[in-house]
């Protein structure tokens, strides 16, 4: 009998009884061969896997990380609320010692969704890793985070939430914005005035390997990730670099995707896209779950695996090689933004965001005390064309008492003011999640 | 007038029951050794005072296999296995004749890669030159194309005695728990059917004509002649057989707890609505996960006889059966003589309980009535403990719709059912303030169980309209559908396909017998075009008893 050396949680949820729409690629059967092989392999029986049920995440989850315009209900179905759900289970089994590794195999995916929420956008309503991220703040004295997005999109969502957050580092790598949704994830996109360097996008170009992959993972992840020295590892483990993916590409393979797991050996990895449902999937998550509990993954290939129909252009690997200069830069010597505002000071950027599956449109206004002290409190302005003008504001985790009082009085004027139809407010050391309306 | 053997542990028991109950009962020790003598013991004793030939069915239940399988007494058997990419087919290897067969089929039944018939060829010479007569051919994906593993028997056949083919035995998805089964099933083959004529011969003698069905775990029986081609569906019968009788004694309908208390172990069944649940996987042998259906049952290390240990002021009971209690003329003090000294119970000889419990008492620091007292609770509790786990276990079991994780019911038990010796003593400290019922007649619940188990099956079915391909695995179905197949279709055609197999096997089905437990159609899309419909039905005929025997 097999046994894992990681006690590994496996929290799969693949929603059969919901869709975006009847031919959505995020769709009822996603995750059907995914299952087919899992059972099939005998995943579940290998002893120290152990398969759990998704919690269903509450409005207070949602709201410890989101702005959700008009609120959480409007904004979210039950599926969102299992699938963050599904990657809180894997945190509380890790937190509590049940294992050592979890995986949470849940649909519909996160990265996309950003701190302020109108709707769907690039298939995301909540962001799973950030719901889980503050889930763990709450529950624990886990400080330093790490998560590193492998989904071939950019994960601008979770680029967003964490953008001006010194201690959790976000590390992307896609395809190149220039050539894939959502179009950003650019080298000189690296965190706010306050967390410069905490913010890596490694953009690859189409094409790109195994071997790029793992250049881009060993020669720029793997160096970065032991300067930050991180309490907890999480992977946004997108599957859409997959050669045969329908929507991106690239041309990553199941065994590629299960050594970039064993190398980058996350705590804790949740699902993300990946639409190449019967050729890539069943493949990929085999290879990491396996991967994952430590056991020899060796002969995970596709059927239709070929070497040399998918080894990399020598243009390609010299421009990946290229790459590793201004990554390591970006965030061994990031340059400080040279408008930055002094201490107590508010640095704002207007920001447009486009909801594609939903077709809505947000402007929005953001403003970031600097603090000395801490990460700085929030507050941001929304209208969208679905909501009138709307605000949040966020004192964060062990925020100073300065930044504490501030976050107490912008409250206090945005609810006289008047102007906004809906107030937000995220106390995180009051533990206070509030929504105020007209 | 229907006949039951259970072959227990420790126990043979035999009853005939007609339409007024039971008509006759019989214990007979089992001697390990030769089963066939108990059964003959326990055939005639129970048939003693009756007219034979009114007997009209005959249900056995044997843990033949079972103990085959876990004392290693099993024949030398041929694996050959074709893995295709995954995980390390050789970790899936059982005994010494293994053979890892390059060739593979993906999760649509597509094949990838066609076998090597060389290593095939390499594999049979070796088995040759080792005498091995019996076979199991299991290919990765076979439930969904069984072409490969019908290709290998093919080459197989000459030198074979007997091959077992992965698909034949389950529709189910796992392959490592094909390979097991398969293999199980060749293992034990000869043995199970060298025994199966014995016992045909013996009913022969005794002028007994009734055909004979075999127990299995599910709690529903199989046609002798089928299971010569199965034997492996008939380990781990004897819980079963305790749960089945239950049924027919007791007007169950609600969440309920089964605790059959024997005297090294008890054995803790959940049933939800009034029907036993049944493990979804299969059952484990011996730590091996198998593809066969099983009630759900949990054994744990407490049972009449088991051994009071005095460490201490701590007291506890088992897992550890040193032979009989002192009641029984045995040596260990045990759980019943607790209960006789506290004269919960008056069993056996008494005034040797009493005094062997003194006796614990006098190497100890500890009064004598309260290493009673300690071992019964701790006893108690233990059970109630493995009750509660097993319930969290069930009711966290995961689900894969959003229907199901909002509205899926939770099991709460509102009765618990005790049978077994110590039951009666037991019951209302294990109950609590759920209300507690000890059947009556329960000291051969297992034999009546087994007289009135009723055939049981189950079967998948698996069609992609995209491909016009229709299977059902295990009962060997295989047809063409077209374009428009649809979901009722699979339904209907899954029902008539397991009520005609049982037919040819000499079962008569109605058909509100057959319970269709998933069915499920999803529209493959390609590209953002409909290609398909991938259809999956799963149905059974659910255990059942013939009879119901309460009032």
């Amino acid at each position: 009998m097999l046994t894992a050396k990681n006690r590994t949680g496996l929290i799969f949820f693949p929603a059969y009884d919901w869709a975006i729409s009847a031919t959505h690629p995020e769709r009822e059967e996603r995750l059907l061969y995914t299952q087919d092989q899992l059972i099939e392999e005998g995943v579940f029986d290998i002893e120290g896997i152990f398969e759990m049920k998704p919690d269903i995440a509450t409005e207070t989850d949602v709201m410890r990380s989101h702005f959700c315009f008009p609120d959480v209900k409007k904004v979210t179905t039950e599926s969102h609320m299992i699938s963050a759900g599904g990657a809180i289970r894997g945190a509380r089994a890790y937190l509590n010692g049940e294992v050592d590794r979890a995986f949470a195999l849940v649909r519909p995916p996160g990265h996309h969704a950003m701190k302020s929420v109108h709707g769907n956008r690039g298939f995301c309503n909540i962001n799973n890793e950030a719901v889980m991220v503050e889930y763990i703040r709450e529950h624990s004295n886990i400080r330093r985070i790490a998560i590193v997005d492998t989904d071939c999109h950019h994960g601008d969502g979770t680029q967003d939430i964490f953008w001006h957050d010194r201690d959790v580092l976000f590390i992307s790598i896609h395809q190149d914005g220039r050539t894939l949704y959502p179009g950003s994830g650019h080298l000189r996109e690296m965190g706010g005035p306050s967390a410069k360097g905490r913010t890596i996008n490694i953009p690859l170009p189409p094409s790109t390997s195994e071997e790029g992959f793992l250049f881009a993972i060993n020669e720029m992840v793997l160096p970065i990730l032991h300067d930050f020295k991180p309490e907890l590892i999480i992977n946004s483990a997108g599957q859409d670099n997959h050669y045969t993916d329908p929507i991106t590409n690239m041309n990553f393979t199941a065994g590629g995707y299960a050594m970039l797991n064993d190398r980058l050996n996350p705590h804790i990895s949740v699902l993300e896209g990946g639409y190449s449902i019967q050729g890539a999937l069943p493949y990929i998550n085999l290879g990491i779950v396996l991967a994952m509990a430590g056991i020899d993954y060796s002969h995970v290939k596709e059927p239709d695996y070929n070497a040399e129909r998918l080894a990399q252009d020598p243009a390609i690997t010299d421009y990946i090689t290229s790459l590793r200069k201004p990554v390591l830069e970006n965030y061994f010597g990031p340059h400080a933004d040279y408008d930055r505002p002094p201490d107590g000071e508010f640095a704002t950027r207007t920001k447009n965001i486009n909801y594609d599956t939903d077709g809505i449109q947000e402007t929005q206004q953001e403003y970031m005390m600097m603090c000395r002290k801490c990460r700085g409190v929030l507050m941001i302005e929304s209208h969208s064309s679905v909501n009138p003008l709307s605000a949040g504001i966020e004192i964060p985790v062990d925020a100073c008492w300065r930044c504490r009082r501030k976050g107490a009085s912008l409250l206090k004027e945005a609810v006289k003011s008047g102007k906004f139809q809906t107030i937000q407010l995220i106390d995180r050391p009051e533990k206070n999640y509030e929504r105020f309306s007209l | 007038m229907l006949l039951g053997i259970d072959v227990g542990g420790t126990h043979t028991d035999a009853a005939v029951i007609d339409s007024s109950g039971v008509v006759a009962s019989f214990k007979a020790k089992t001697d390990h050794k030769n089963l066939l003598n108990s059964i003959n013991q326990a055939l005639q004793g129970v048939t003693s005072g009756i007219d034979k030939t009114k007997i009209t069915n005959i249900n056995l239940s044997t843990t033949l296999s079972t103990n085959a399988i876990i004392e290693d007494r099993i024949e030398k058997t041929g694996l050959f296995i074709s893995a295709g990419p995954g995980i390390n087919p050789q970790s899936y290897s059982i005994g010494d004749c293994t053979f890892i067969i390059d060739g593979s089929i993906d999760h649509r039944g597509n094949i990838v890669k066609p076998l090597n018939r060389e290593e095939i060829e390499k594999g049979i010479d070796e088995c040759r030159r080792k005498g091995v007569k019996v076979f199991a051919a299991v290919s990765k994906f076979s439930t969904r194309n069984k072409e490969q593993e019908v290709e290998m028997t093919g080459l197989i056949n000459n030198d074979s005695d007997f091959i077992s083919m992965g698909h034949s035995l389950s529709g189910q998805l796992s392959f490592p728990r094909r390979v097991a089964t398969a293999y199980y099933n060749s293992a034990v083959w000869r043995i199970y059917n060298d025994f199966t004529n014995s016992v045909e011969q013996s009913l022969a003698d005794l002028g007994i004509k009734a055909p004979v069905n075999i127990l299995k775990a599910d709690g529903g029986t199989m046609p002798l002649n089928m299971s010569r081609q199965f034997p492996v569906e008939s380990i781990l019968s004897g819980p079963s057989a305790s749960i089945m009788g239950i049924i027919s004694l007791c007007d169950i309908t609600e969440d309920s707890v089964i605790l059959d208390i024997g005297g090294t172990t008890t054995d803790i069944a959940i049933f939800a609505s009034g029907s036993p649940l049944i493990e979804s996987n299969g059952v484990k042998l011996g730590g091996i996960p198998t593809l066969v259906r099983a009630l759900q049952n949990k054994s744990i290390g407490i049972g009449g006889d088991s051994e009071i240990i005095v460490s201490g002021k701590e007291v506890t009971v088992g897992p550890v059966r040193r032979g009989p209690c002192i009641a029984d003329g045995g040596e260990t003090a045990a759980l019943v003589d607790a209960l006789n000294y506290k004269g919960v119970i008056s069993y056996g000889h008494r005034d040797k309980s009493i005094a062997g419990i003194k006796k614990l008492a006098s190497n100890s620091k500890l009064f004598a009535g309260r290493i009673a007292d300690e071992a019964i609770k701790y006893a108690v509790n233990k059970v109630k403990d493995e009750i509660t786990n097993l319930l969290l276990e069930i009711n966290q079991k995961p689900v894969y719709t959003i229907h199901e994780m909002l509205e899926g019911k939770k099991i709460k038990p509102e009765r618990i059912y005790l049978i077994g010796g110590p039951a009666g003593a037991l019951a209302k400290a294990i109950a609590g303030n759920i209300k507690a019922i000890v059947p009556e007649n329960y000291q051969i619940a297992n034999a009546i169980g087994a007289a009135l188990a009723r055939t049981t099956i189950e079967a998948e079915l698996f069609a992609d309209t995209s491909t016009g391909r229709m299977i059902m695995p295990s009962l060997g179905i295989e047809r063409q559908i077209e374009k428009k197949y649809s979901l009722r279709e699979a339904e209907e055609d899954a029902a008539a396909g397991l009520s005609e197999y049982l037919m040819a096997h000499g079962v008569d089905v109605e058909k509100d017998e057959i319970d269709i437990m998933q069915a499920s159609s999803f529209r493959m899309i390609d590209s953002f075009y409909s290609s398909g419909d991938d259809i999956r039905v799963r149905c059974q005929i659910k255990p059942g008893v013939t009879m119901k025997l309460y009032s």
